[in-house]
């Protein structure tokens, strides 16, 4: 019995497994009997909560306590940081923001910056997301068949979401500013003059929206080519001895079966664009003028960086701005929850 | 009306030979069978006659016109698949009719194929339904039903039941071997399961490593195996094999020694010399208890499997060796024990030693 009991107690095999082992057993029994207490006293389920209590400690250091603080600012109005040096003004910050003759016309609101910020994010998400869908399906539909060297392309399309957003930014400022590498390049082939493409409103919408898909096109095409090799083979050769034609195969087959993953693709690309801040501020510093200054940038500069500082304000438009990522979602989880449903049907 | 001919047909993936010289026939309403162990390139060859791969070389003709280069859709033929590849987001019907659909077919004759095809497999019920809500038996038959509405010139399965649990694979062969009796169309079906193959097939077509081995009857195959590979091949259990030496042939007779005994044939053994070692098969099922008064082969029981309607006994002889054999009903033998067994010498199968059968 007693070298039984020996047996099951000995230390691993080598010196430096024994040695290991004699803090977590110090530690084990110095542990062991509260936890069985507290297991009695709670149960399993009390259990798993005491695991999960790290991770929700994190949790709440890190998000939910500032999410708080931050909404206490958003009821709070003056430019001092400190929140004891601030007053409290309820709900003005948000009737300021929201207060507008006309929603479609930023110059008749009070924040005419907030609502001017918000166009031009509703335009960026839109033709943006629209945008990169396409580019991320195409990418890797093609990605996915059997061209030459395909492993080296699929690291080459991936490449850039390794980039910080920053170095995104700086390197496409450095190829489109007025004395950058695509003025160059144009003017050396073609003779063409150097154009401002930074500074021209329209060709700085277009640059932004082009360089944010640029630099996560890898990461989204990766989702959907994650998908389409899902789909099994034998369907494409069943399409084919069904004598299906290519167009009908894409929309009929591969298009519904990778649904799910274009939904993925879809919020997650709007969640990030809705966010789109480092590689825009970098790129055109919001302009010309305020062409491309985005929510993020607008919160940004209010509560931080302009003369005017606000932080009421700022936290206040962060706060809505969160309550729209929070609608998409809720959405992305209702569309997935349905899709799921169907494919049980 | 199809007739399907393979002419000199091999495939090649890089330099790894797949199929090699396959040359076959295939008559028009007949039920073929490709079988053979996994690996040999069955399912390589139904898929160059359903045109999803070109062979490297060689002709596959169907009703005498060369289809190598015609695509798979345009063959006339219709494949279902080991995994079914039903489309899983449509619909029993939706499945049913996306080939028909292909081809511009009129809505109404859409329609009356399915509801044929519906009444004849028994899936009527839940054409509103889709593949994920289906049992493995009623998915295989919306697979076959897929390609029964297209009306093809030929069947192509390829291993369709291998999903199945035993008892509705059992189930599901008797209603492919009546499908066949009623369409009377060509059937080629793969499978790797020599019983399926047995119950089948009209012919069978038993391939190796890329070669045609044998093509013949079911029973063909039984009672004359080309080679050793098919005697083993076809059969369960599998056939016995032993070391023997011809010792006499004769213009009628022969005789061979096995087993420390000198067993006289009632056939002339052509091709066999005096002296020549050769290999015996002997099925299990051949092979019985010796009666008191009968010679036979002294062996020691190693194991017995009491299956109730037969027993089979592994027994190993003083020569050292192995002898299964499948004895009817129900015998009271138990492990070590001594018996004799024995068996017609016209049931003798010899082969020489590269495996060739010897008349």
């Amino acid at each position: 019995m007693s070298n039984r009991h020996q047996g099951k107690d000995a230390l691993p095999a080598g010196w430096l497994g024994g040695l290991m082992m004699v803090p977590v057993k110090a530690a084990m029994q110095v542990i062991d009997m509260p936890l069985r207490a507290w297991q009695r006293l709670t149960g399993l389920t009390g259990m798993a909560s005491f695991f999960l209590l790290p991770n929700m400690a994190v949790f709440g250091i890190f998000v939910l306590v500032p999410f708080v603080i931050n909404f206490v600012y958003s009821m709070t109005g003056g430019s001092e940081i400190f929140l004891d040096q601030r007053f409290y003004v309820g709900a003005a910050q948000y009737r300021d923001l929201l207060d507008c003759r006309s929603y479609v016309d930023p110059s008749t609101c009070v924040e005419d910056g907030f609502w001017i910020a918000t166009r031009n994010t509703a335009l960026f998400v839109v033709v943006q997301v629209a945008l990169m869908i396409l580019t991320a399906l195409i990418t890797a539909l093609v990605l996915n068949r059997e061209i030459a060297g395909r492993s080296f392309w699929r690291a080459v399309f991936f490449f850039p979401v390794l980039l910080s957003p920053v170095v995104v930014g700086l390197i496409w400022r450095w190829i489109l500013q007025r004395q950058g590498l695509l003025n160059l390049v144009l003017y050396d082939l073609f003779g063409f003059e150097p154009y401002s493409w930074l500074t021209d409103r329209n060709a700085a919408f277009v640059a932004a929206v082009g360089v944010t898909i640029w630099a996560r096109v890898g990461f989204f095409a990766l989702i959907l080519l994650a998908g389409l090799q899902a789909i099994p083979k034998d369907l494409y050769e069943a399409a084919e001895m069904d004598g299906t034609r290519r167009t009908r195969v894409f929309f009929r087959i591969t298009l519904p079966l990778l649904m799910p993953n274009l939904i993925v693709v879809l919020v997650l690309g709007l969640i990030r664009s809705v966010q789109v801040f480092d590689e825009a501020y970098v790129l055109t510093g919001g302009g010309p003028g305020t062409s491309t200054m985005y929510l993020t940038q607008y919160i940004y500069e209010k509560g931080f960086a302009s003369d005017l500082r606000d932080p009421g304000l700022a936290a206040a438009a962060s706060i809505l701005m969160g309550a729209v990522l929070v609608v998409l979602t809720l959405a992305q989880m209702a569309a997935s929850r349905r899709k799921e449903k169907q494919g049980e049907r | 009306m199809s007739r399907i001919t393979l002419e000199k047909v091999c495939k090649s993936f890089g330099a790894y030979g797949v199929l090699h010289d396959i040359d076959l026939d295939i008559e028009d309403g007949e039920f073929v069978v490709f079988v053979g162990p996994s690996g040999c390139g069955k399912s390589t060859l139904l898929r160059q006659i359903a045109g999803l791969d070109r062979p490297t070389s060689g002709d596959i003709r169907i009703d005498g016109k060369l289809v190598n280069s015609v695509p798979a859709a345009d063959r006339g033929l219709a494949m279902v698949f080991q995994s079914y590849a039903l489309y899983p987001h449509m619909s029993v019907r939706q499945n049913l009719a996306f080939g028909l659909e292909n081809a511009r077919m009129p809505r109404a004759e859409i329609d009356k194929r399915i509801a044929e095809a519906a009444r004849m497999l028994e899936i009527g019920d839940y054409l509103g339904r889709r593949p994920g809500q289906l049992s493995g038996g009623q998915r295989q038959r919306v697979a076959i039903g897929r390609a029964i509405v297209r009306n093809p010139t030929a069947f192509l399965l390829d291993e369709p039941l291998s999903n199945l649990d035993a008892e509705l694979r059992i189930s599901m062969r008797a209603e492919l071997s009546a499908l066949h009796d009623r369409l009377k169309t060509t059937m080629i079906y793969v499978t790797h399961d020599q019983i399926e193959a047995m119950t089948l097939a009209s012919r069978i077509v038993v391939l190796r490593k890329g070669r045609v081995e044998q093509v013949g009857t079911p029973l063909d195959l039984y009672n004359r195996p080309a080679n050793r590979f098919v005697a083993g091949f076809i059969g369960a259990p599998s056939m016995n094999f032993v070391k023997g030496t011809v010792v006499e042939v004769g213009e009628v007779a022969a005789s061979v020694s096995l087993m420390g005994t000198t067993v006289a044939l009632p056939r002339p053994a052509a091709g066999a010399v005096a002296g020549q070692a050769v290999s015996i098969g002997l099925r299990p099922q051949h092979i019985s208890l010796a009666g008191d008064s009968e010679a036979g082969v002294p062996v020691e029981v190693a194991l017995v499997e009491a299956l109730g309607s037969e027993t089979v006994i592994h027994s190993r002889t003083a020569t050292g060796e192995r002898l299964q054999a499948v004895l009817a009903g129900q015998h009271a033998l138990r492990t070590g024990e001594s018996v004799r067994l024995s068996f017609a010498p016209d049931d003798l199968h010899l082969f020489d030693e590269a495996g060739l059968r010897l008349a």
